[in-house]
C-alpha cells in the first residue's frame, strides 16, 4: 500500500517537474540577454524621431566618454510616458534605470516611494563639475521637481507660454480693430481687451460655422491652469493638505474662459472648428485661423518649418484687468505678467539596478556642455535641411542664457519670441508640487472641458473636481489615523491555515473506512485533481481573500499598508461615485442595448441560414469571420473605419453621399463624439455576432420538425409558429446568452483600453469609462490596493446579483424539455 | 415659380406613378397567359390589368406631356435634346418628415385593402394596421412639432428637379430588362406555387447582401494597407482601387546613401559627417525605428545603394516630358531629371511641385507591410519576436491546458473518491468570478515570484486547468460507455494510463475545441500582457498592435498592414481547422439542449 502510495506521489511530482522544467528552460533564455562588463542603462520615456538630433548627440557622446555604459533608448508610449506601465515596472522590480518624466508629477511618484531622491548623490558629487546645482535654475521649477525637501528630479527643458499674434490679420483687419475702439498695433494686454480683440477678429462662414477665430482661451496650450494663475487662485492651501480648486477665483478664471468661448459661438462649435486642423503643417495659427493663441515654445519650431514667412509678434498673455492696472486686490503684486512652466525631468526609480551609471547620464545630460552638444547636433541638423535653428527653453538658467549667447536666432521675429520666453521665465509659476498633482491635473481638465461643455454649472464642476482629489489627499496625509497592517502575516497566516487544512485531509483520509479499491482509487483521484486543487488556491482562492482584506486597507505596495476599515467602499460611494456610476451605467448601456442586438442579428441571420437549402458552408464562414478576428485588431480596424472625416471613413463617406444629402441627417462623430462613442461600441460589437449565430444554428437544427409540421396542421402562419415554436425551443440559448453578454459587457476592458487616449479622458467626456478599466487604472496606474480592490468586489456584487436574478427569473420564460 | 414647383411635382408623381402601373398592367397581362391560372384567379388578372392600363396610360400622358411642360411652361435647365427626358423629382426632406409620409402611405394601402377586401376577418385586420400606421404617424408628427433637436431637422429642399436624360439605347436597354423582369416574376411566382423558388431567392439574396456586409470591414483592411498615403484621403468619394507611384533607383551624387550594419543590424542612411579619423558618420534612414539616430562606421564596410525616386510627368520648355524626382529643394519645388524624350534624356530643370505629376498605374502598394515592420523596435527583429513570444505563449497555454483540465475532468467524471460533490461545486462556483477581483493579488503573487516582465505570468495558470474547460470536458467524459473503462481495468491499466490510452483517444474532438478557444483567447489576450510585460522583447503580438495603434494611430496604411499581419495566422488557422471552430458549439452542447 505504501509503495502504490508513492507511487501516486511519483506522478504528481512527475507532473510538477515537467512544469518546471519548462519554467527553467524559460529562465535560461532570459538569462543570456546581460553582456558581460558593459553596463545597459535603460531610459523611458524619450522620443525621437527623425528630426530631432540632440538627444542622439548627447547619447553618443556620453557612451564615447563611458565606454563601459550603453544607453537602451524606449519611449514607452505616444506622447509621454505611459504612467501604468511605469509604476507596474516599479512595483515589479523591472523598473528602467532613468525615466524622462513630466515634472509636475514628480512630487507625486516621489510620495508614493516610487523614485530615488537625488540629493545624496548630489552632496556626493559636488566638486564635480557637472554636478546640477540649485542655483544654476530657475526656482520654479527646480522646486517642482522637489518634493519634502528632496530632490527627485534633475529638470530638463522648461516651456513656458506667451501670447503669439498674427501680425498680418492684427493690419488687414486694422479699421474693423480702429472702429471698436482697439489699437491694432499692439496686442491686447488684459482679459477684457483679449476678449474684445477676439470678438472683432473672429469671422464666421455664412452657415454659421467658424472661419477664423480670434482667441482660443485653451487653444494653445494655456489650460484653466494659466488663468487661475494670473487671477492669483491656489488650487492648493499653502500647506499642500487642502484642494482649493473651488475657489472664487478659479470660478473667475473658467468664467472668463467660458466668455471666450462664447464670442467663438460656443465650446462645441470651436471643437469641431479645430478637429478640423490635424497636424503640424496645418496648426491653426500657423495658416492664419486663428489671430492669436497663449502657447509654448515648441511652436517656434513649427512656424519656422512650415510658416517660415508667417508675420507674428509676441507678448506676455493677457492679464485679468485689475492685476494690470493694479487695484483691488491686485494692489502689492509686483509681476504683473505671469506665465506657467510645464517641462520633464530625469529621475531615478527607486530600485533601478545601475543607480550610479544612470546618476553619470543625468549629470552629463544635464551639464551646460551635455546642452551645447544637444544644441550643436540639433542645430547643424536644421540647419541642412534648409530651417531655422530656434533653442528650447530650458529649466536652468545658466543653460538658457548659453543657448541666448550661441545659438540666438536671427530672424528678428523668433529672436524677440525667445527673448519674451526667456524673460518671463523669471515669472513662471508651476502646477503645486502636491502628492496628487497627477490626480489634480486630471481633475481640472475634467472640470473645465464639463463646464465649457454646459454639462454642469462652472461650481458644480470644479466641487466635484475637489472632492476627488481631496480623497485621495485625505488617504495620504490622515493614512497615519490607520493602524499599520503587516500584510504578509495575512500571506504567511494562510498558507499555515491551507497546510494544517492539507494536513487534518490526510489524517481524515487516513481513518476513512473506505474499500482497499476504493481507498487506491480515491488517491489517484486526489492526485489528478491536484493541479486544478492546487490553482485553485493559488490563483483563485487565496487571491480572492487577499482581495477583500486589501479592499479594507490602504496600500500602494510600495510603502506599508494601513488598516482603513469601511473607508475604501465609503469613498467610492461618495467621492468616487461619479465616476463609479459612470462606469456602471456605461457597462449597463453596452449590455442592455448590445446584448439584444447582438442576439437578435445573429438570430435573423441564423433563421436564414437554415432556411437556405445550398452554399450553406459558404455564407456560416462569411458570417463567422468576424468573430475569429482578435478583439484589438477589430477595434483599430473599426476606428479607421468610423473616421468620422468622410473624406476617410468609410462609414461616413457613404453616409455623407446619401442619408446627410438626401435627409440632413448630420453625420455621426463615432468613436470621437460623445454620444455616438457607446452606440459605436455596440455597432462595432454587431461585427462579432458571428460567434452568437453559431450557437442559434445548433438550437434550430434541434428543433424537431415535427413541431412545425403539428403548427402547419393547426394552421399557425410563419410569425406564430416562430414565436410559439422556435423562440421556446431556443430559450435555454436566449438564456445562456443572456448570461454570459450581461456578465461581458460587465467587464469590458479591451475595446476600451484600445479606444483610449492614455493622457486624457477615457473616450470622448469618459464616455466611455467602463468598470473593469476603473479598476485597471486605479490599481495599475497609481497601486491604490485598497480602492482598486474594493472596486473589484463591487463589480463581483453587480455580476452575482445579474447571474442571480436571471436565474430566478428564467424558469418564468426559459422552456427545458422535460425529458432531457 | 413655387407653383410651377409643385405642378411640376405632381405631373413627375403621375408619370413615374403611370408607369408603375403600366408595368403591373402588363405583368397582369402575362399571367393571365401563362399556364396553370386558376380560373377565378384569370379573371381578377384581367381586372387588374384593365384598371392599372389604363390609369398609367392616363397618368403617364396627361402628365408627361400636357400637365408638367405644356401647362406650367416651366423648363428644367438639365434638359437634354435627342434623349428621352425622364422627369425625377427628389425631396431633400428632414428624417421625421419621411417617417411620416412612409407612415401614410402605409394607412392609405391599408385602407384601400380594407375597401378591395371581401373577407371580414381580414377586413378587421386591415383596419387595425391603419390605424396603427396613423398612431405612429402621429407620434411623428408630434417630434416633428416639439422636439427641437430631432435627428435631420432642416429645410426642405427641392433636388434633382429635372429630367433624367436618357438616351435611346438605354431606354431600350430598359424595356428589355422591364419585359424580362416581368417574365421571371410571373416564372417566379408559378414556380413558388410549386416549389418555393422565390422565397429561396429571397433568402439567397439577403444571405449575400449580409455576407457582403460583413466582408466589407475585411475588404476595407486589405484595401487599404495596400494604399498610399495620399489615397488615404479623398475629397471625391473613397478610393477603392489602390494606385502605385512608379519608382525607379536612382544614385544621388549629391547625396549618397549606404548600406552598412551596425548594432547588428543592417541600416541605410545617407553621410552626415566625414570624420578626422577616416569614420564616417551615417545618419540612419532604415530601419525607421531607428531613424535620426547617427552611427560611426568604418567607409571600406559600406555600399553605395540607390534610393527610390518618383517618376513624375511634367513639361519642359512645351514638350511634355517623363522624368524622375531627384531632389526635394528646401523651398518645396523639385529637380528633375528628364527621361525621355530621348533627345532630352539626362536634362534637369526646376519644377514645382504642382506642375509636375507623379506616375501612378494601378496595383498593389506592397511597400506598407515592410514599412510597418521597419518601425518597431530593433530589439524584435521586425516584429519576430513578438509572433514568437505568441507562438510560445499558444503552445504553452494550448498544452497546459489541455493537459491540466482533461486529466481533473477525468476524476470528476469517471473517479469515486470522498468529497468529489462537494469538490466540484467548488469547481462550478469559480466559474462566475470576475478576472477582475483576483487581478491584482495575482500580480502580487507574480511579483514575488520575480516574475514580472518574463512570458511566465501568462502560460504557467494555464497548466492549473480553468473551471469552465473541467465542465466542458466532464460532459465529454460522462458520455463515454463505462464498458471501455472497465475493459482497460480487467487488462491491468493504471488509472493514468486508462486515461491517456483510452479516455483521451475518445474526446479528441472536444480537446480540440478547446485547444482551438484556449488558442484564440490567448492570441486575442491583452490585458495580461498589459500589466506583466514592458520590454518590447516580450511582447506577444497582439499587444504590439495595440501599441503601434498609440503610436501610428495616423498613418492607416501601415496600421492595417500590421492588423493584417496580426490576424491573418488566426484566419489561416480557422481555415485548416474551421471544423473545429464551427461545430465545437454544438459540440460543446452548448447550443440546442
Amino acid at each position: 500500500m505504501i509503495n502504490k502510495a508513492a507511487q501516486s506521489i511519483k506522478t504528481a511530482l512527475a507532473v510538477g517537474t515537467a512544469v518546471l522544467t519548462i519554467l527553467g528552460l524559460q529562465g535560461c533564455g532570459a538569462a543570456k540577454a546581460s553582456g558581460p562588463k558593459i553596463t545597459t542603462v535603460t531610459i523611458w520615456g524619450v522620443a525621437t524621431g527623425p528630426d530631432s538630433k540632440d538627444f542622439e548627440a548627447v547619447k553618443d557622446a556620453f557612451e564615447k566618454l563611458h565606454p563601459d555604459i550603453k544607453l537602451r533608448v524606449l519611449s514607452m508610449g505616444a506622447g509621454g510616458m505611459n504612467n501604468q506601465k511605469l509604476m507596474t515596472a516599479i512595483v515589479g522590480n523591472v523598473s528602467p534605470d532613468i525615466v524622462n518624466q513630466d515634472r509636475f508629477e514628480v512630487s507625486d511618484w516621489a510620495s508614493r516611494g516610487a523614485f530615488l531622491p537625488l540629493d545624496p548623490l548630489m552632496k556626493r558629487d559636488q566638486n564635480k563639475p557637472d554636478d546640477p546645482k540649485a542655483s544654476d535654475y530657475y526656482s520654479a521649477p527646480w522646486t517642482e521637481a522637489n518634493y519634502q525637501g528632496h530632490v527627485y528630479g534633475i529638470p530638463t527643458g522648461a516651456d513656458n507660454r506667451i501670447l503669439y499674434y498674427n501680425k498680418s490679420i492684427f493690419k488687414k483687419d486694422a479699421a474693423k480693430l480702429r472702429a471698436a475702439g482697439l489699437d491694432p498695433n499692439r496686442p491686447p494686454r488684459t482679459w477684457s481687451e483679449l476678449l474684445a480683440y477676439s470678438k472683432v477678429l473672429t469671422e464666421f462662414h455664412k452657415d454659421g460655422t467658424l472661419k477664423r477665430a480670434g482667441y482660443i482661451p485653451n487653444g494653445g496650450n494655456s489650460w484653466l491652469y494659466l488663468y487661475a494663475f494670473q487671477n492669483r487662485a491656489p488650487f492648493m492651501s499653502p500647506d499642500l493638505r487642502t484642494c482649493t480648486l473651488d475657489s472664487k477665483y478659479v470660478q473667475q478664471a473658467l468664467e472668463f474662459m467660458k466668455k471666450g468661448y462664447d464670442i467663438l459661438g460656443g465650446y462645441e462649435k470651436d471643437q469641431e472648428f479645430e478637429s478640423g486642423f490635424q497636424g503640424n503643417e496645418n496648426d491653426p495659427f500657423i495658416i492664419g485661423k486663428i489671430a492669436m493663441k497663449v502657447d509654448g515654445d515648441w511652436i517656434d519650431d513649427g512656424i519656422a518649418r512650415y510658416g517660415p514667412s508667417l508675420d507674428f509678434g509676441v507678448a506676455p498673455a493677457p492679464v485679468p484687468d485689475d492685476r494690470y492696472y493694479h487695484r483691488g486686490r491686485f494692489k502689492d503684486v509686483k509681476d504683473t505678467f505671469i506665465t506657467w512652466f510645464g517641462g520633464f525631468c530625469y529621475a531615478i526609480p527607486r530600485n533601478a539596478k545601475h543607480v550610479d551609471a544612470a546618476w553619470k547620464f543625468i549629470r552629463f545630460a544635464t551639464s551646460l556642455k551635455g546642452w551645447e552638444i544637444a544644441d550643436h547636433a540639433q542645430q547643424r541638423w536644421d540647419q541642412s535641411k534648409g530651417r531655422i535653428y530656434i533653442p528650447r527653453q530650458l529649466a536652468s538658467r545658466v543653460a538658457n542664457e548659453m543657448q541666448t549667447k550661441i545659438f540666438k536666432p536671427a530672424d528678428p521675429r523668433f529672436q524677440a519670441s525667445v527673448a519674451m520666453h526667456e524673460k518671463m521665465a523669471e515669472f513662471g509659476r508651476v502646477r503645486p508640487p502636491t502628492v496628487v498633482s497627477n490626480q489634480l491635473w486630471q481633475a481640472q481638465v475634467r472640470a473645465q472641458d464639463e463646464a465649457l461643455r454646459g454639462k454642469m454649472s462652472i461650481k458644480r464642476a470644479l466641487q466635484q473636481g475637489q472632492a476627488q482629489v481631496q480623497r485621495d489627499l485625505d488617504a495620504y496625509y490622515h493614512e497615519d489615523r490607520y493602524p499599520i497592517i503587516d500584510l504578509n502575516i495575512a500571506a504567511y497566516l494562510s498558507a499555515a491555515l491551507i497546510a494544517i487544512g492539507i494536513l487534518a485531509f490526510v489524517i481524515w483520509f487516513k481513518f476513512l473506512k473506505i474499500g482497499r479499491l476504493d481507498r487506491n482509487e480515491a488517491k489517484w483521484a486526489y492526485a489528478f485533481i491536484s493541479p486544478w486543487f492546487f490553482g485553485f488556491f493559488v490563483f483563485t482562492f487565496g487571491p480572492m481573500i487577499a482581495s477583500l482584506l486589501f479592499s479594507f486597507t490602504e496600500w500602494n505596495v510600495l510603502t506599508p499598508a494601513h488598516f482603513y476599515y469601511l473607508n475604501n467602499y465609503r469613498n467610492l460611494f461618495t467621492s468616487g461615485w461619479p465616476d463609479l456610476s459612470k462606469s456602471f451605467y456605461d457597462a449597463a448601456y453596452l449590455g442592455l442595448f448590445g446584448v439584444p442586438l447582438g442576439l437578435a442579428t445573429g438570430l435573423a441571420v441564423a433563421l436564414l441560414l437554415n432556411a437556405a437549402v445550398r452554399g450553406m458552408r459558404f455564407y456560416r464562414t462569411a458570417f463567422y469571420l468576424p468573430a475569429i478576428v482578435p478583439t484589438v485588431a477589430s477595434v483599430v480596424l473599426w476606428q479607421w473605419l468610423l473616421t468620422p472625416d468622410p473624406s476617410k471613413g468609410l462609414l461616413n463617406a457613404a453616409w455623407h453621399a446619401t442619408l446627410e444629402k438626401w435627409m440632413h441627417i448630420p453625420m455621426p462623430g463615432w468613436f470621437t463624439s460623445e454620444s455616438w462613442a457607446k452606440p459605436s461600441l455596440i455597432f462595432m460589437g454587431l461585427w462579432g455576432a458571428g460567434s452568437g449565430m453559431i450557437l442559434w444554428l445548433a438550437g434550430l437544427k434541434g428543433v424537431p420538425n415535427t413541431l412545425y409540421e403539428a403548427a402547419e396542421l393547426d394552421g399557425a402562419s410563419n410569425t406564430k409558429a416562430f414565436w410559439k415554436v422556435t423562440m421556446p425551443m431556443l430559450s435555454p440559448i436566449v438564456f445562456f446568452n443572456a448570461i454570459m453578454g450581461v456578465i461581458g459587457a460587465v467587464q469590458i476592458f479591451v475595446q476600451v483600453f484600445v479606444l483610449r487616449d492614455p493622457n486624457g479622458p477615457v473616450g470622448p467626456a469618459n464616455s466611455l469609462i467602463v468598470p473593469v478599466y476603473y479598476l485597471f487604472d486605479q490599481g495599475f496606474s497609481y497601486f491604490k490596493m485598497g480602492y482598486a480592490s474594493a472596486i473589484a468586489w463591487v463589480i463581483f456584487a453587480v455580476i452575482f446579483g445579474l447571474t442571480y436574478l436571471q436565474f430566478i427569473v428564467a424558469p418564468k420564460w426559459v422552456h427545458y424539455e422535460a425529458d432531457k | 415659380m413655387i407653383a410651377g414647383g409643385i405642378l411640376f411635382l405632381l405631373g413627375s408623381v403621375l408619370r413615374w406613378g403611370g408607369l408603375i402601373l403600366l408595368f403591373r398592367s402588363i405583368y397582369c397581362l402575362t399571367r393571365m397567359y401563362l399556364p396553370a391560372p386558376l380560373p377565378e384567379e384569370r379573371s381578377s388578372w384581367q381586372k387588374s390589368f384593365l384598371f392599372d392600363g389604363v390609369l398609367g396610360a392616363l397618368g403617364v400622358i396627361f402628365s408627361g406631356a400636357f400637365l408638367a411642360i405644356r401647362v406650367t411652361g416651366w423648363k428644367p435647365a438639365n434638359l437634354h435634346a435627342g434623349t428621352i427626358n425622364l422627369p425625377l423629382v427628389w425631396f431633400v426632406l428632414p428624417l421625421v418628415t419621411w417617417l411620416i409620409l412612409g407612415c401614410l402611405v402605409g394607412a392609405g394601402v391599408c385602407f384601400a385593402q380594407f375597401f378591395a377586401e371581401p373577407s371580414q376577418v381580414v377586413r378587421q385586420n386591415k383596419i387595425k394596421n391603419a390605424l396603427g400606421w396613423i398612431a405612429a404617424g402621429i407620434a411623428f408628427l408630434a417630434i416633428q412639432l416639439f422636439d427641437k433637436d430631432a435627428v435631420g431637422k432642416g429645410p426642405i429642399v427641392l433636388v434633382y428637379k429635372g429630367y433624367v436624360p436618357i438616351h435611346w439605347t438605354v431606354a431600350i436597354g430598359f424595356v428589355v430588362l422591364a419585359v424580362a423582369a416581368i417574365f421571371a416574376m410571373a416564372a417566379a411566382a408559378n414556380a413558388a406555387r410549386a416549389r418555393g423558388w422565390a422565397k429561396i431567392a429571397v433568402i439567397h439574396a439577403m444571405l449575400l447582401t449580409g455576407s457582403i456586409l460583413f466582408a466589407l470591414p475585411f475588404l476595407w483592411l486589405l484595401v487599404t494597407s495596400f494604399k498610399e498615403d495620399q489615397d488615404m484621403s479623398s475629397a471625391h468619394g473613397i478610393i477603392w482601387i489602390p494606385k502605385v507611384t512608379q519608382t525607379r533607383p536612382y544614385f544621388d551624387p549629391n547625396d549618397p546613401m549606404y548600406e552598412g550594419r551596425a548594432e547588428g543590424m543592417s541600416i541605410v542612411g545617407d553621410v552626415q559627417s566625414k570624420n578626422p579619423d577616416g569614420t564616417w558618420t551615417i545618419n540612419v534612414i532604415h530601419p525607421s525605428s531607428i531613424a535620426g539616430r547617427t552611427e560611426t562606421l568604418n567607409p571600406a564596410k559600406l555600399k553605395l545603394v540607390p534610393k527610390d525616386v518618383n517618376i513624375v510627368s511634367g513639361t519642359y520648355k512645351g514638350t511634355p516630358i517623363v522624368g524622375f524626382d531627384a531632389e526635394d529643394l528646401p523651398d518645396g519645388s523639385d529637380k528633375i531629371i528628364i527621361t525621355s524624350p530621348p533627345q532630352l534624356k539626362n536634362q534637369s530643370y526646376i519644377a514645382l511641385q504642382k506642375d509636375v505629376k507623379k506616375v501612378r498605374h494601378v496595383g498593389l502598394d506592397w511597400k506598407n507591410y515592410p514599412d510597418a515592420l521597419d518601425y518597431l523596435p530593433p530589439s524584435t527583429h521586425y516584429g519576430l519576436t513578438y509572433l514568437e513570444n505568441t507562438l510560445i505563449l499558444v503552445v504553452l497555454n494550448v498544452v497546459g491546458t489541455i493537459l491540466s483540465s482533461s486529466i481533473v475532468a477525468y476524476a470528476f467524471s469517471r473517479m469515486r473518491f470522498p468529497g468529489k460533490n462537494f469538490l466540484f461545486a467548488l469547481v462550478l462556483s469559480t466559474m462566475m468570478l470576475p478576472g477582475a477581483v483576483t487581478m491584482l493579488p495575482q500580480f502580487l503573487i507574480f511579483r514575488s515570484l520575480g516574475w514580472i516582465d518574463t512570458l511566465k505570468p501568462l502560460w504557467v495558470p494555464a497548466f492549473f486547468a480553468s473551471a469552465f474547460n473541467i465542465f466542458l470536458l466532464r460532459q465529454f467524459f460522462m458520455q463515454i460507455p463505462m464498458e471501455l473503462e472497465d475493459a482497460a481495468k480487467i487488462d491491468g491499466c493504471t488509472y493514468l494510463r486508462t486515461f491517456w490510452k483510452v479516455m483521451i483517444p475518445q474526446i479528441k474532438p472536444a480537446l480540440a475545441v478547446i485547444g482551438i478557444w484556449t488558442f484564440m483567447g490567448t492570441w486575442g489576450d491583452i490585458m495580461g500582457p498589459l500589466i506583466y510585460i514592458s520590454s518590447p522583447e516580450h511582447m506577444p503580438i497582439t499587444y504590439a498592435l495595440a501599441l503601434y495603434n498609440g503610436d501610428h494611430g495616423g498613418e492607416y496604411g501601415l496600421l492595417m498592414a500590421f492588423t493584417v499581419l496580426t490576424i491573418l495566422p488566426v484566419l489561416l488557422l480557422f481555415f485548416f481547422a474551421q471544423k473545429y471552430f464551427i461545430e465545437g458549439v454544438t459540440l460543446s452542447g452548448l447550443g440546442g439542449r
